[in-house]
């Protein structure tokens, strides 16, 4: 057909045109390198093989792809717009013009040829993956999704990006300006808007989350193909539209017609792709408005408390039908004359019965309000039959949190991925309380209390009807019976999961506790990878159980726990009211598919690294001994102590691990419940489940803020009640959380004894589980046992706005001769001035052999560079040794015995103006007495505060107002308008040890100066163009010692850049100190005097800079960035009078 | 095929009427356009390669609008621009393969066949794998007038195809039109060039500011300039005064003076021999004497 010969023919020769422009050329040579380097990099067995991305089989397409789409957009724009400069030259082309073919053909034939020619490139790039998928030992080969990518996310991005540059050129003809605005459409994509709006503007699917599970393949596919064919549909409407602008005299009325026709066809289309893509981002937002508007109508009415639930379930494909016959108790003080239950907005309710008698029941969106045509007196109870039948609306989980990738970002490598809470397809099921499956008694969510959360422990059986081929999953005792899966959980729960699919299970009995794993077939790579715990894996786990019940000081209390493999994206969000994520469920884990998400998992790689890395060392090791660590080291990092970490717009966020089993052991087993605060259970469970983390440790020593300083920031000049009412960041609100809660139980063992209170509280909590208490009736059980009440605190401690501020100073320490025993007394005086009551823990780093060091890879503010830290002479951190209460304006002296000699106090400030809130108070003498005079521990209350600073001295710290650097304050008008962030964080930063800022940055340590805030500014070393500086008003003429403040920690710990290999015992780590010269200029009257201080020379603390005579009101220090080391700091500076 | 023009006008949109009444017809065999710059000559081509609509008037090709018709029109059609380039990128032989096969040529074992016959014809075989680029101006306008004849094109439009050449190339040039011109092929071509037109056209016609001045084959338009073109031997003075008064065609330097050839309507007063006209003495006799005559 002439049609088709005529577009092959153009297609043909124009892709030869391109491919040999030297831009193509250079392009594809380039991309050819750089992918098949990253290929070998990221998936090859001689590369990374992170195991992120290499559990997925479909990552190898996607990564490719998703990378060279960006580059091929922006290359697309320029070859394209350059193509069609050509045709704006009539005489190169009317040669080919006055050939008997018509535009349509014309045009189309260079469509073809361009999109030949990248899907051409395209195919290389993919094939080179192949290769490397097909070499891999890791990862199997997902050829569809080869092509599904090569589908969804290029040629939709470069016919648009065509149609654009075709209509674009036709338009303005000038191919400068038109290249422009492509690359700013093409930047806007990329940088602004490819999350927003719903991602409708991705054209790049930059954002769009096309993410391919290896369980479920595309999850969100509708939403995928709308989006894709909005762009596609309209990058064709551009085309058609070029050639009807097409400056030719056209040759075929059918053609046009046809192409005019088409156009509006693909207008339409486009139209209704972006209605449908649309739809689905305005569906979200209102139907999460409905659902909170709702529950606002309902969150002050009384519900039931379920006891008992016999659920039957049935799946139908893409939906299912239900009934339950539900099993309550009136918990509440007045009698209730209606039952409300919440049941997810997609389902109906087909009826309501008692006793097979109907009953009238009213649905306001998503609430049930059941006519019970009596009320149910307090305490009484009763039941009721529910029969319900649909699909799940996934948009009414979470109703306060909004898919945004921007500001709650989940991603496999840099691969958006789909965040989804429940999933009803004819393969797969997974349904968890979130989704309100089953009626329950309660909102999920309360808009003007978020904190408040209804908590039922309830006994479920279960009766799953489903295809013969697929295996329910729910917590509790399976067995079959007919077609149905009948399953009867062991324990009262705090609410039911379920999970149907193409399952494989493996059981493992240890300590009376079963242990099965789900997972799909193939999935179960680990015990390839750790095949030699065969025999051990009992002992191994056994272990793990015991050091988490060791750590929560209780049992586990089910008698299964499941770990269950789910699609990777199943997410959930952070909430108010707890801090258990919808990933742990009462004895049971939804681990993401093939623990992809999960730091430690690819055993196979860190099995192969570490033996090489023992074969250089000449370590022997087993290949046993080796996957024991190895499985131990992924253990605790998934279940006990891990931490994700993530930068957002910058800042460093660190969140526990989801799948940490804490929860096991206080929020599936105990609750603890108030009306005047709905908060108190996140609070006691933000204490209770809280596991320190070595990074916590780390980060604490290298300046960085730590989660209790964030709170205390937040909560400087806001009460507790009201961070709540600002519905504040799940990052925040876990920090303000946990602080709260520990500041709340250090009063109660600070009150009780610490040893007392947590003996008494595991036994409490372990006679009370599966109950709602109230916190009054736990104030008055404490009251009983140890004669104090806390309910009276918890006004203050709830709507005060004040904080406590701790001053400590004076630490001596001594050894004493107690019983014929050295021992170690360590004083101290502490001083509160402020007028609000505070608590701090104190704890001692004592002496140990040798030290620590640790090396890696330290990343702040988007730059980074290895580390080195060492550690001399510290132990492992002890437990706390005592905890203080100080009234306002309180003094005291602490006396505390210790049998080991301290090299560090620690006091944890906990709620209050201090920052860091954890200082490390270096001991750097012992007293050796040695005599046998009796010394008592306690605390002496003295009868003032003692003064910060002695008689005859004025210090100017860098947080008081005598202080000022030459920072810019005032921004651009362009960039306010482009909403460029101020580069100056407004918050404390640590100090980068391979990137200090070009301004006077704050950042705080225990070894700065200050009272309350210990901080300093710094900034990069350079000739001195910065500058800060000191002043005051001096009270009289006369001589001055002027002193500068050197905040480092007494040579125990030394921070130095370049890393490199560990030195040998007793060196000191290789690389250049950072700080190094710097400069102060002192002003006094005889002129000005340049002082130098070396950094490394000096002691911690005061150096003297010289005396001088001033007789000036306003005496005046300067320093500036003068240095030849890395960062130059200026902390506080002391004049005190010489005579 | 027969090209009947019928009152032809084009206006450009910024006012400059470029063709007037323009009546012509235009019969099989070579057929030349003959004008100065600026005459017109460029856009009645662009009309009649269907690069351009005119604003008024219809091109007729065996008595059908070849507006209507552009689709069977084209497929008859070769058209050699004057300022022909190509893509840079593509070899010699790419270039006609790509010209053949939208003309038509759909066996790709014929088109290179057919490609390959071309490039002999017009000397190029020997650099058929020759980019673009690096062949020399007269190859390229072999190239460009091979490009144009591929495909057998009933109707074949030169615009301007000896420019630039070298007397060698521009005779190989018209030898082949010529031979193109016995086969039953309508072939326009359009120069300024006069002897390009004298050496190949049975009929031309003389295009000045937009309009037909002159139509008919070259011998009448020969006949016209007879008895008025002389042969003068002049002093310097006297060739002084000649040059103000009359259009001196040619000038080579004789002991002592001047041998002149001029145009003009009536014997000149210096000593003078008449000598017969050519096609050039004509156009210069027509173009620059007589419609000046006319005019004032």
């Amino acid at each position: 057909m002439e049609l088709f010969h005529n577009i092959r023919t153009v297609a043909r020769y124009e892709a030869r045109i391109l491919r040999r422009s030297w831009f193509f050329r250079l392009f594809s040579l380039g991309a050819i390198f750089i992918f098949t380097i990253m290929n070998i990099g990221v998936f090859s067995p001689a590369g990374e093989e992170d195991w992120q991305v290499v559990a997925f089989p479909a990552s190898i397409p996607h990564i490719n792809l998703y990378l060279l789409n960006i580059g091929q957009a922006i290359v697309v724009i320029f070859l394209a717009s350059d193509f069609l400069k050509r045709d704006k030259k009539v005489d190169t082309n009317e040669v080919l013009y006055t050939r008997s073919m018509s535009n349509f053909e014309y045009l189309m034939g260079k469509t073809t040829g361009v999109l030949r020619l990248f899907l051409g490139l395209d195919i290389i790039i993919l094939l080179i993956g192949l290769l490397m998928n097909i070499i891999s030992k890791t990862m199997t080969i997902d050829l569809a999704s080869y092509f599904w990518f090569l589908l969804i996310i290029v040629i939709p991005t470069i016919i648009f990006s065509l149609g654009l540059s075709f209509m674009l050129m036709s338009l303005l003809r000038n191919q400068a300006i038109t290249f422009l605005i492509l690359l700013g459409i093409a930047a806007l994509n990329m940088f602004w808007l490819n999350f927003r709006f719903g991602y409708i503007f991705d054209y790049m699917a930059f954002g769009l989350p096309v993410f391919k599970s290896g369980m479920i393949g595309f999850d969100n596919l509708s939403l995928i193909l709308n989006q894709r064919l909005t762009w596609f549909f309209l990058g064709l409407s551009l085309i058609l539209a070029t050639i009807l602008l097409f400056k030719r005299l056209p040759q075929s009325r059918v053609h046009t017609t046809v192409s005019a026709v088409f156009m509006l066809v693909f207008l339409a289309l486009t139209a209704f792709c972006a209605w449908n893509t649309w739809s689905v981002y305005s569906t979200d937002q209102n139907d999460k408005k409905t659902v909170t508007e709702t529950n606002r109508l309902f969150e002050n009415s009384s519900f039931v408390s379920l006891s008992k639930a016999g659920i039957d379930f049935e799946h139908l494909g893409d939906s299912f039908s239900a009934s339950a016959d539900l099993h309550f108790t009136n918990n509440n003080d007045k009698p209730l004359d209606t039952y409300l239950f919440s049941l997810n907005p997609g389902l109906r309710v087909d009826g309501v019965n008692r006793s097979g008698k109907e009953l009238n029941y009213k649905m306001t969106g998503h609430i049930i309000a059941v006519d019970p045509a009596e009320p149910l007196a307090p305490g009484e109870k009763d039941s009721i039959s529910i029969s319900w039948s649909g699909k799940i609306d996934e948009t009414f989980c979470f109703p306060d949190n909004n898919d945004n990738v921007n500001t709650a970002p989940y991603r496999v490598a840099m691969l958006n991925v789909n965040k989804r809470q429940a999933f009803l397809t004819p393969d797969y099921v997974l349904l968890t309380p979130e989704s309100h499956w089953y009626p329950v008694p309660g909102l999920n969510y309360y808009p003007s209390n978020p904190a408040r959360l209804k908590v039922d422990f309830t006994e479920f059986i279960l009766k799953v009807k489903t295809r013969e081929d697929l295996m329910p999953i729910a917590q509790g005792n399976m067995k079959k019976e007919g077609y149905n899966n009948v399953i009867t959980s062991d324990s009262p729960l705090t609410g039911l999961s379920l999970a149907i699919g193409n399952y494989r299970s493996d059981t493992l009995t240890v300590d009376s506790v079963t242990y099965i794993t789900y997972y799909y077939p193939g999935h179960d790579y680990y015990k390839k990878d750790l095949a030699e715990l065969k025999d051990t894996i009992s002992f191994l786990v056994s272990g793990i159980m015991r050091d988490i019940e060791t750590s929560y000081s209780a049992k586990y209390p089910f008698s299964t726990l499941k770990l269950v493999e789910v699609p990777v994206q199943f997410h959930s969000f952070p909430r108010m009211s707890t801090q258990t994520m919808a990933e742990l469920q009462p004895s049971m884990v939804l681990l993401p598919e093939k623990l992809s998400m999960i730091d430690n998992a690819g055993f196979r790689r860190r099995f192969t690294r570490q033996k090489n890395r023992n074969t250089r060392n000449n370590q022997v090791i087993t290949d046993k001994e080796l996957q024991v660590r190895l499985f131990n080291d992924f253990a605790r990092n998934a279940f006990i102590s891990g931490e994700n970490t993530r930068y957002v717009n910058g800042e460093r966020l660190s969140e526990p691990v989801r799948y940490r089993l804490g929860p096991n052991f206080y929020f599936f087993r105990n609750n603890f419940r108030s009306a005047e605060y709905p908060v108190i259970n996140a609070v006691f469970e933000s204490h209770l489940q809280k596991q320190v983390s070595e990074t916590d440790q780390f980060s604490s020593m290298s300046g960085e803020l730590q989660e209790n300083d964030r709170a205390n920031l937040v909560l400087r000049n806001t009460s507790f009640r009201d961070v709540l009412a600002m519905n504040p960041k799940g990052d925040t609100i876990r920090t303000v959380l946990t602080l709260k809660g520990d500041y709340l139980f250090n009063l109660f063992r600070a009150k009780a004894g610490i040893d007392e209170f947590n003996d008494w509280f595991t036994a409490y909590l372990d006679s009370h589980r599966y109950r709602s208490i109230e916190v009054t009736d736990l104030n008055a059980d404490m009251k009983e046992k140890f004669g104090f009440e806390f309910y009276p605190y918890l006004h203050d401690w709830f709507n005060s706005k004040g904080q406590p501020g701790f001053i400590f100073s004076g630490i001596q320490a001594r050894e004493i001769i107690i019983s014929n025993r050295v021992r170690f007394l360590v004083t101290f005086t502490t001083s509160n001035p402020e007028p609000v009551t505070g608590i701090f823990n104190v704890t001692f780093r004592t002496a140990a052999e040798g030290g620590r060091q640790m090396t890696g890879y330290y990343e702040g503010s988007g730059r980074g560079g290895s580390y080195n830290i060492m550690m001399q002479g510290q132990g492992p951190g002890s437990d706390i040794s005592k905890i203080v209460v100080l009234g306002p304006a309180e003094a005291k002296k602490i006396s505390i015995i210790l049998d080991t000699e301290p090299r560090e106090m620690i006091a944890n400030s906990l709620f209050a103006k201090n920052i860091p809130g954890t200082l490390v108070l270096p001991i750097d003498n012992i007293v050796k007495s040695r005599n046998h005079t009796a010394y008592n521990e306690g605390e002496e209350l003295l009868p003032s505060i003692p003064p910060l600073e002695s008689p005859g001295e004025i210090v100017v710290d860098n947080e008081d107002p005598g202080f000022s650097t030459d920072n810019s304050t005032v921004m651009s008008p362009l960039k306010r308008i482009l909403g460029v962030k101020k580069r100056q964080s407004d918050t404390y930063q640590p100090v980068n040890m391979f990137w200090a800022p070009q301004y006077w940055q704050a950042g705080v340590m225990s070894s700065y100066y200050g009272k309350y805030i210990r901080s300093s500014v710094f900034t990069r070393g350079s000739r001195g163009e910065k500058l800060v500086t000191w002043v005051t008003p001096l009270p009289k003429a006369d001589y001055y010692d002027i002193y500068c403040y050197i905040g480092k920690s007494a040579d125990r710990m030394v921070v130095r850049s370049g890393g490199g290999p560990p030195p040998p015992p007793g060196e000191t780590p290789q690389g250049d100190n950072q700080f190094k010269d710097l400069h102060y200029l002192i002003y006094h009257d005889e002129g000005t005097e340049d002082i130098s201080i070396d950094f490394g020379n000096a002691e911690p603390g005061w150096n003297l800079l010289g005396r001088y005579y001033i007789s000036s009101d306003s005496a005046r220090v300067e320093m500036t960035n003068q240095s030849a080391g890395r960062v130059v700091i200026g902390d506080a500076v002391k004049w005190v009078r010489a005579n | 095929m027969k090209i009947e023009i019928r009152n032809l006008n084009m206006i450009y949109s910024n006012g400059n009427h470029a063709l007037k009444d323009i009546d012509l017809e235009i019969g099989t065999g070579m057929f030349g356009l003959l004008g100065p710059n600026g005459a017109g000559k460029s856009s009645l081509m662009r009309i009649l390669v269907t690069l351009m609509k005119p604003t008024s008037g219809v091109v007729l090709a065996d008595g059908r609008d070849i507006q209507t018709i552009r689709k069977e029109y084209r497929r008859l059609l070769g058209y050699l621009p004057q300022d022909f380039r190509f893509f840079t990128s593509l070899k010699t032989w790419e270039f006609l393969d790509y010209s053949g096969s939208l003309a038509g040529l759909r066996n790709r074992k014929l088109r290179i066949a057919e490609v390959d016959r071309l490039l002999d014809q017009v000397g190029l075989l020997e650099v058929r794998d020759r980019q673009a680029n690096r062949l020399s101006g007269g190859m390229k306008r072999r190239l460009g007038i091979a490009q144009a004849l591929i495909g057998k094109p009933g109707i074949i439009v030169v615009d301007e195809p000896t420019t630039g050449l070298d007397p060698d190339e521009r005779i190989r040039f018209r030898n082949i039109l010529s031979e193109l011109s016995q086969n039953d092929v309508t072939i326009i071509l359009s120069t300024h060039i006069v002897g390009d037109i004298s050496s190949t056209c049975q009929t031309m016609t003389l295009l000045n500011r937009g309009e037909v001045v002159f139509s008919g084959s070259p011998e009448n338009l020969v006949r016209k300039a007879e008895g008025h073109v002389f042969r003068l031997t002049l002093s310097q003075q006297e060739y002084d005064m000649a040059k103000e008064k009359y259009n001196v065609i040619s000038t080579i330097p004789v002991d002592g003076g001047w041998e002149v050839q001029i145009v003009s309507d009536d014997p000149p007063p210096f000593s003078h021999t008449a000598i017969i006209p050519n096609i050039e003495h004509s156009y210069v006799y027509y173009m620059e004497h007589k419609l000046k005559a006319e005019l004032t």
